[in-house]
């Protein structure tokens, strides 16, 4: 009976998902539409350089690209192509968008998820520490610094990691190295900064949320049962405590995917010359490349929507309470 | 008593309907008979500042009791009055310090890479005389009390105008987002079924787009110009809002005395405007507070990868060209980070403080 | 008085908030003796739990403090003994069972587990026998189906089960004491009354010591052997059940009986006791029940009373009697 309901539950947010995805992609579309210049345009003030003749050009483009269509039937096209995995063509790089998202997601995949385990360990620690010593030194302490934390503009805690690390010390290089094998020493060592960067922020949140959950949850009556029967305070904190603190934290790290954590990642490619997805889309955005940008945000909500999808899963596993309706 | 504070609030909406009927004529005039009698955004802050004085100030000044239990309450957050000062402080440079500084886009190579007073750098200069390259020690001076950039742009000036231009962005987008957020929650919440069904998914599927990303795509599609990017935040951030104010509205909808209201006879609009909107009013105002950094913080992301709009000098734009004479010129990067971080913070602190006054539940 | 087993001596636990410093538990002595139920009963607000609390160190610091006296458990000082000692007798030589079996029980683990806990820890059992006698201990409670029910959570019980589990999980380690803080206070009558009939067993049965605490004087009558009724942090009578409820002496307890319906004495009318309970922050001076009292006399706000041995172990704080 029960795992019935949970595979109901499992497929009613998958057809969620996949509306919700429908609608992502429909929104892009008509935002393309509703732009002032037709993307033929874009592409054409970039290659104006070129003696071909512009006009000729356009109209290409646009058979090309099925501009010449109405409305409609491009909107059908849209869909369809993207459901076939035919993404476009990048102009700048002349390759097929999905062959070039295939080159570079791993560099933003790496930053993104060394990035994570570092904020979450770390801040989620910090702030049960901090929330167990409450009214403490430590505890001022900790919170003075996650406010400075959420208040850093990580793009700036980059450029002055690399002043005082790269350019003072010399103890990193200044840009990213991509010729490193993916699992290495060197490879870890280059990401050092970029991981603080891009971490600190996601730190410093994470740790107000976790010692907030954990000050809520120590006052709970189980929390006396647990000691009354005995157990030492390392499990009544990191078995009892832990396991209730930890469920909104893990929503708040999963909902920091769309807000702090995927606009952290794409200023740190960016600043650290890290040739991830942000560092594509901000090269083809002055390239007036729209296939690469239109994807590279469709591939941001996409990974979004999954990401939710998989939390929700989780935690009817995690939280015993959640009702699969 | 009664009559007259009655006539008093049909007073106070009959001058704002004709303060905002003033500035709709000035537009018609703008539009149709007069070339720019004001720029776009002038508009947006006249607006701004008309709801304000309305809706914020007026009834701040006829609650006095009320603004002083807050007041006393956030007083006693010291880092809130911190936060407090710093943007009072703020917002006065950005009104007079335009007037009292230099030109920040006067370009002056005789003076470019000046550091800080009292600092010092060796840098090579091109003599003009000789016609070579000659290193000499260039100390800061009087004149460019934070220094120039590689341009000889005084750095005090950009500074002053970013802090305009951040603070233009952070209260007008936020004040956007914020407008649409709670129509969205509370015509969502107020009407129901199908049309709560349709808001919620649509606001669902902008929650889904990572709002950095989204931003991008749409300033790359439309073109940057700071009024489009003030209305790009206001129309991709008020998700967070809606939901919030959907589900305070739906918790209050069910309370007795807006079931009283209605078994008196109140219309929709009344219930709306006089019960549910100042109900939810605190948690809108926490929000919004805390939204102002996160908004600051996008623009200056923008300026920073040169999204933002080219004809301003924004605290991200110095900070751009801060980045490329990094090791040549430390404070250009330096100065305009530390008034963003301390902006961000002033406003987090705040946001904070605000929380905890509007919160009962916490002692202070 | 050697098959004592705990001695609570001159018991002081403030509570410091910011409003002032709260007295909730002020100058409190009583012992506990082998196989013998003792109540604690009082209204909510007078110290009760705090004592029950303060035995095994369970405070909450801040704001709670415990800043005088002595627990003697056969001999042996809990206030002063180290935390690792401490941990040794908690749920091993005294249990404890909480008011309110909804909150008591740590929503994302399984009953079962709950169980098991301190049987392995205290036992140190592998889990397969810590889960056997967890069944063992489940199905002696009363609860059906046990073996099924083991692997459920907490919020797939009611109330009377989940304060049974409770139940099952103090007696696991075989305890000399248990402390049951009002356990019947938050369950409906019927189920209230089943729960009592497990405590009277586990009295013959296994000669255990109990300290019940309880606000209702009724649910006393069937397991109590001595009864200590508190006020203000403070004890105002106590004596064997027989004395109390015979003779009972303090002004306060009987205002307590007043309030109890009672069909046989053909009663109609409850009295209730006139007056809020007083605020432990500024107490009244003298007796704090002074302000309440019917038989107020000018010593009663001046001195505070000093404790009046009647007969045997019957006594009572109160100027009526000195």
């Amino acid at each position: 009976m029960k795992r019935g309901g949970l595979q109901g539950y499992i497929i009613k947010r998958l057809i969620y998902a996949a509306l919700i995805a429908f609608g992502v992609v429909t929104i892009t579309f008509f935002l393309l539409r509703l732009g002032p210049s037709s993307p033929a345009d874009k592409y054409l003030a970039n290659m104006s350089a070129r003696t071909q003749d512009p006009a000729q050009v356009v109209a290409a483009i646009e058979a090309r690209y099925g501009l010449d269509k109405p409305v409609y039937e491009q909107y059908i096209d849209y869909v369809v192509n993207l459901a076939r995995g035919d993404w476009g063509w990048s102009f700048s790089t002349s390759m097929p968008v999905m062959k070039l998202i295939q080159r570079h997601w791993v560099y933003s995949f790496q930053l993104i998820l060394l990035s994570m385990l570092f904020s979450a360990s770390l801040g989620i620690l910090i702030g049960i520490y901090s929330a167990v010593k409450q009214y403490t030194r430590t505890d001022y302490l900790a919170t003075l610094f996650s406010f400075i934390g959420i208040s850093i503009p990580n793009f700036w805690l980059g450029i002055m990691l690399i002043l005082v690390f790269s350019v003072q010390l010399g103890w990193f290089k200044t840009f990213y190295d991509t010729g490193l094998p993916m699992f290495s020493l060197a490879n870890l060592k280059a990401l050092i900064l970029p991981v603080i960067t891009l971490g600190t922020g996601m730190m410093a949140g994470y740790t107000r949320y976790a010692r907030s959950a954990t000050l809520d949850n120590l006052r709970k009556e189980f929390v006396k049962t647990a000691r009354a029967k005995g157990l030492p305070e390392r499990v009544v904190i990191g078995k009892h405590v832990f396991r209730n603190a930890i469920l909104p934290v893990i929503t708040i790290i999963m909902f920091d995917l769309s807000g702090v954590v995927f606009g952290g990642a794409y200023l740190t490619e960016i600043i650290f010359g890290i040739p991830g997805l942000g560092r594509i889309s901000f090269n083809a955005i002055f390239a007036g490349d729209y296939p690469v940008v239109v994807t590279i945000t469709l591939i941001g909500a996409l990974v979004v929507l999954l990401t939710n999808l998989a939390t929700d899963i989780v935690y009817t596993w995690l939280d015993p309470r959640i009702r699969y309706d | 008593m009664k009559k007259i504070s009655s006539k008093v609030g049909g007073l106070k909406n009959l001058m704002f309907i004709g303060a905002l009927l003033v500035l709709g004529l000035i537009l018609l005039l703008d539009i149709y008979l007069v070339d720019k009698i004001l720029a776009p955004l002038e508009y947006f802050y006249l607006f701004f500042a008309i709801l304000v004085i309305f809706y914020g100030l007026y009834p701040l000044y006829v609650n006095r009791r009320l603004t002083k239990y807050y007041w006393e309450r956030t007083k006693r957050h010291r880092l809130a009055v911190f936060g407090l000062s710093f943007i009072a402080f703020l917002i006065a440079v950005a009104i007079i310090g335009p007037f009292l500084t230099q030109d920040p886009t006067k370009v002056n190579f005789e003076e470019k890479n000046l550091p800080p007073l009292g600092f010092s750098i060796q840098q090579s200069v091109y003599d003009l005389k000789t016609g070579e390259f000659v290193t000499r020690e260039t100390p800061g001076t009087w004149k460019h009390l934070l220094g120039t950039d590689d341009k000889g742009r005084d750095m005090l000036a950009m500074l002053v105008s970013g802090a305009r231009v951040s603070l233009q962005v952070g209260l007008l987008a936020t004040f956007i987002a914020i407008l649409i957020g709670t129509i969205m929650g509370v015509l969502s919440a107020y009407l129901g079924g199908w049309a709560d069904m349709g808001l919620m998914r649509f606001t669902d599927i902008m929650m889904t787009f990572p709002f950095f990303l989204l931003l991008v795509f749409i300033i790359f599609i439309f073109g940057p110009s700071l009024a489009f990017i003030i209305l790009a935040i206001g129309l991709t951030g008020w998700t967070g809002t809606a939901r919030l104010v959907r589900s305070e509205a739906l918790s209050l909808r069910t309370r007795e005395f807006i079931m009283a209201s209605k078994s008196l006879g109140a219309s929709d609009a009344r219930i709306i405007f006089r019960h549910l909107i100042p109900n939810v009013l605190s948690s809108i105002i926490v929000i919004a507070t805390l939204s102002i950094p996160a908004v600051i913080l996008a623009e200056a992301a923008l300026s920073f990868i040169g999204l933002g709009d080219p004809t301003v000098t924004s605290w991200g734009v110095v900070l751009h060209a801060g980045q490329r004479t990094l090791d040549i010129a430390w404070w250009v990067a330096v100065e305009p980070g530390i008034m963003l971080f301390l902006t961000v913070l002033a406003f987090n602190f705040l946001g904070d403080g605000i929380r905890d006054a509007f919160d009962p539940r916490s002692q202070l | 008085m050697n098959n004592t087993v705990l001695e609570v001596k001159h018991l002081k636990t403030y509570f410091f908030t910011r409003s002032g410093v709260v007295k909730a538990v002020d100058g409190i002595s009583f012992g506990l003796r082998k196989g013998e139920s003792l109540c604690l009963v009082g209204e909510s607000g007078c110290g009760k739990t705090a004592t029950a609390l303060s035995i095994l160190r369970l405070i909450d610091s801040p704001p709670g403090r415990i800043i005088g006296g002595e627990i003697l458990y056969h001999g042996e000082d809990l206030l002063r003994c180290s935390s690792e000692r401490l941990r040794q007798i908690r749920g091993n030589r005294i249990a404890m069972i909480f008011q309110d079996p909804q909150t008591s029980l740590n929503p994302v683990f399984t009953i079962g587990d709950q169980v098991a806990e301190q049987i392995k820890l205290h036992l140190r059992l592998k889990h397969k026998p810590a889960m056997e006698r967890a069944l063992y201990l489940m199905e002696q409670v009363g609860i059906p189906q046990a073996r099924e029910r083991m692997k459920d959570y907490p919020h797939q019980f009611s109330g009377g089960m989940k304060q049974r589990v409770m139940i099952a999980a103090a007696l696991s380690c075989e305890p000399e004491i248990l402390i049951a803080d009002e356990p019947t206070t938050a369950l409906d009558t019927t189920i209230k009354a089943q729960i009592l009939d497990i405590f009277r067993d586990l009295k013959q049965e296994r000669n255990m010591s109990i300290l019940f605490i309880t606000h209702d004087l009724g649910t006393v009558a069937g397991i109590a052997d001595r009864i200590i009724v508190m006020y203000g942090g403070r004890v105002a009578e106590a004596g064997t059940a027989l004395d109390i409820f015979d003779q009972p002496k303090h002004p306060y307890t009987h205002g307590l009986f007043n309030c109890l319906p009672n069909i046989s004495a053909g009663r109609n009318r409850l009295t209730p006791i006139p007056g809020m309970i007083p605020s432990l922050i500024d107490p009244p001076e003298g007796c704090i029940f002074n302000p309440r009292c019917e038989h107020r006399m000018p010593i009663c706000s001046e001195e505070r009373p000093k404790e009046v041995v009647l007969s045997g172990e019957h006594f009572v704080a109160c100027h009526l009697y000195s």
